[in-house]
């Protein structure tokens, strides 16, 4: 689809011209803890900051040191070339230290007019909960002093549910990969994610309806073996891609920029404790404390769900987070009879990917597809 | 019938030709900078060799880096990944073997194969020169002498040199300083072995060893490393007559012969 190329290919895509040429507010956000839905409300355009697997990061190395992710040294370097100069403010979030390097450096460097840190807990308990719905409070008085946004419950009400339909809309698309025939493939999941964060929610809803029809024309797909990939922040779609050309399809992920976005699960009725629930609870990244357990069940779910013959687990160089969590998945995995291949790499790096190939074709290959 | 395996590798590319029972011919030059010349080139050499043509060739697998493209300009019907051909290729002349340690020019790799000669378990080493081909050629041009003499060198002295790194451009800054100092070459160049065996050795852990171990690759020329490498794993590896850089074109070639036998 057009439209989803270029939203996929360009950090100024044509929602965000028409949003500035509309005088729309457009802020800018990584971590998917943050609840995007705030901003929906406050008629804000909620822009998840990317790098599209662009590696270049010669001025970002001056501010961030090379021993941090490369993906937030890209983002970095993006905003500091001005690439993300539509921003009218950042959220900053605690999802790890590089993340923070990166968001605080970008404000020293290229200020933006506002800029709010997100305070996440590490834990998920009832005081957590509590501390997490003020910390949403504090934001939505931050926005509402800032841009006069007037968000109101019933305001919220009404991007919560817009959330709930995308998210269910998207769940089925993302599950058609599970049963009988496939029709796509696990970049064009990812290609659709990336786009999540970058256009207005009702323009997103009706780009997945559109893609959910165009699927159904399909034929399906030769595929040689199934693969969960998890692991890494990463938006890097040319990545999956080429991994897929040997003949591995994606059929279910739990990367960042993954089907992780679309989790929802929450009790309460009250607007912004519902958005606490479904941010906090529903946040499976290694950056959270004693909820190893969970992650571990969410990702065998998927893979027994998705019927996935091998997992390959990412982590970009540097990155703790994931680097540590991909190991000991592996071993339990593996404990399951699950072949894993783990993947350290650099985020962007064209020059790498021959080598990446030839470890994942050969995993392919060992799993005697 | 004939089957052929092309393996184009970083510095060297080799072709083998299988008939039904037995290696039948096989080559090893150095590469261009073309991949596909270099495959055209080595496998035009085997079949001239025996008055073959391409066409001749039942089946044919190119392996190594290029092998994409190798295929795609029709000199290939399949191509595998080399790790999948040195396993094979290495079992084929030793069956007892389970464990192959490939070093090539600029990768290193540890394999696991099963009694059949399937893929089991692999890893291979990150975007580093450390512990590959070109960390000795580095090392060697650093002490002046060539590569094929570091081995040799080592087993003139009974002293080693142990270098503090493992990285190849502080390992080289290491051996100027000692140079400059007046250490012997050959000490030098047994602690140059050594490390590029406790590199590969950290390879080797990850994948755990199972007899009988092997190498394969250039640098299973290198003796000294492969004394170090025994040292470390506390066995003996077992040797074989045949070019060790000729083992991946020759798993290609088995495998090119098992795909055509399996489209019959």
């Amino acid at each position: 689809m057009e439209i989803l190329k270029n939203i996929t290919t360009t950090i100024e895509n044509d929602y965000v011209k028409a949003a500035r040429a509309s005088g729309q507010k457009i802020i800018g956000y990584v971590c998917l803890s943050t609840p995007r839905e705030v901003f929906d409300a406050a008629g804000i355009f909620p822009y998840r900051i990317k790098a599209l697997g662009r590696g270049d990061t010669s001025m970002a190395d001056a501010y961030l040191s090379r021993f941090n992710c490369g993906f937030c040294r890209a983002c970095l370097q993006l905003g500091l070339e001005g690439s993300y100069n539509f921003l009218d403010g950042i959220i900053e979030t605690n999802g790890c230290d590089h993340l923070r390097g990166m968001f605080e450096n970008w404000q020293h460097a290229v200020p933006r007019p506002f800029f709010h840190y997100i305070r996440v807990p590490h834990l998920i308990d009832q005081d957590s909960l509590q501390w997490f719905k003020e910390e949403i409070e504090l934001l939505i008085s931050a926005l509402n002093q800032h841009f006069a946004s007037g968000i109101d419950d019933q305001k919220l009400q009404g991007a919560i549910e817009m959330q709930d339909r995308v998210s269910l809309l998207m769940k089925q698309i993302y599950e058609s990969r599970w049963e009988g025939e496939i029709k796509l493939y696990g970049h064009e999941i990812m290609a659709l994610i990336v786009a999540e964060g970058s256009m207005p929610a009702a323009d997103y809803l009706q780009l997945l309806d559109s893609f959910n029809e165009e699927i159904k024309n399909r034929k399906a797909l030769d595929v040689r073996a199934r693969i969960f990939m998890g692991g890494a922040a990463t938006d890097e779609i040319s990545l999956v891609n080429e991994l897929e050309k040997l003949g591995g399809l994606m059929v279910a992920d739990s990367f960042c920029f993954g089907g992780r976005v679309f989790l929802r699960e929450a009790a309460a009725a009250e607007p912004v404790k519902r958005l606490a629930e479904t941010y906090l609870n529903n946040l499976l990244c290694p950056r959270m404390f004693m909820s190893y357990s969970n992650r571990k069940d969410y990702i065998f779910n998927l893979i027994n769900r998705s019927k996935a013959d091998g997992a390959v687990l990412f982590h970009n160089k540097f990155c703790d987070l994931h680097g540590i969590e991909n190991v000991k998945l592996k071993m339990d995995l593996e404990k399951e009879g699950l072949p894993v291949m783990l993947l350290e790499k650099e985020y962007g790096a064209g020059a790498d990917i021959g080598r990446i190939k030839t470890r994942v074709q050969a995993f392919l290959e060992q799993l005697k597809r | 019938m004939f089957y052929g395996g092309i393996d184009v590798g970083s510095l060297t590319a080799q072709a083998v030709i299988l008939n039904e029972n037995s290696l039948y011919a096989y080559k090893s030059m150095p590469v261009s900078s073309n991949p596909i010349d270099s495959a055209s080139a080595v496998i035009g050499a085997s079949l001239q060799e025996k008055n073959l043509q391409h066409q001749d060739l039942t089946y044919c697998v190119s392996t190594g880096y290029g092998r994409e493209q190798i295929q795609k300009e029709g000199l290939a019907d399949e191509n595998i990944s080399e790790i999948s051909c040195h396993g094979k290729g290495a079992w084929w002349i030793m069956p007892r073997v389970r464990t192959i340690i490939d070093i090539g020019g600029q990768d290193a790799k540890v394999i696991r194969v099963d009694q059949e000669g399937e893929l089991v378990n692999f890893v291979m080493n990150d975007k580093c020169a450390a512990g590959t081909g070109r960390f000795l050629d580095v090392m060697s041009k650093t002490l002046g002498v060539s590569v094929e003499e570091i081995g040799p060198l080592s087993f003139k002295t009974q002293k080693v040199i142990e270098m503090s790194s493992r990285c190849s451009i502080f390992c080289e800054t290491e051996v100027h300083h000692y140079l400059q100092r007046g250490a012997d070459l050959a000490d030098l160049a047994a602690g140059i072995n050594r490390t590029m065996a406790g590199r590969v050795m950290a390879l080797v852990r990850r994948v755990g060893i199972e007899k009988e171990v092997t190498m394969t690759g250039g640098v299973a020329k290198n003796q000294a490393v492969r004394r170090e490498l025994e040292k470390l794993m506390g066995l003996k590896m077992i040797t074989y007559d045949l070019d060790s850089q000729l083992v991946g074109a020759l798993g290609a070639a088995l495998i090119a012969r098992r795909l055509a036998e399996g489209k019959q």
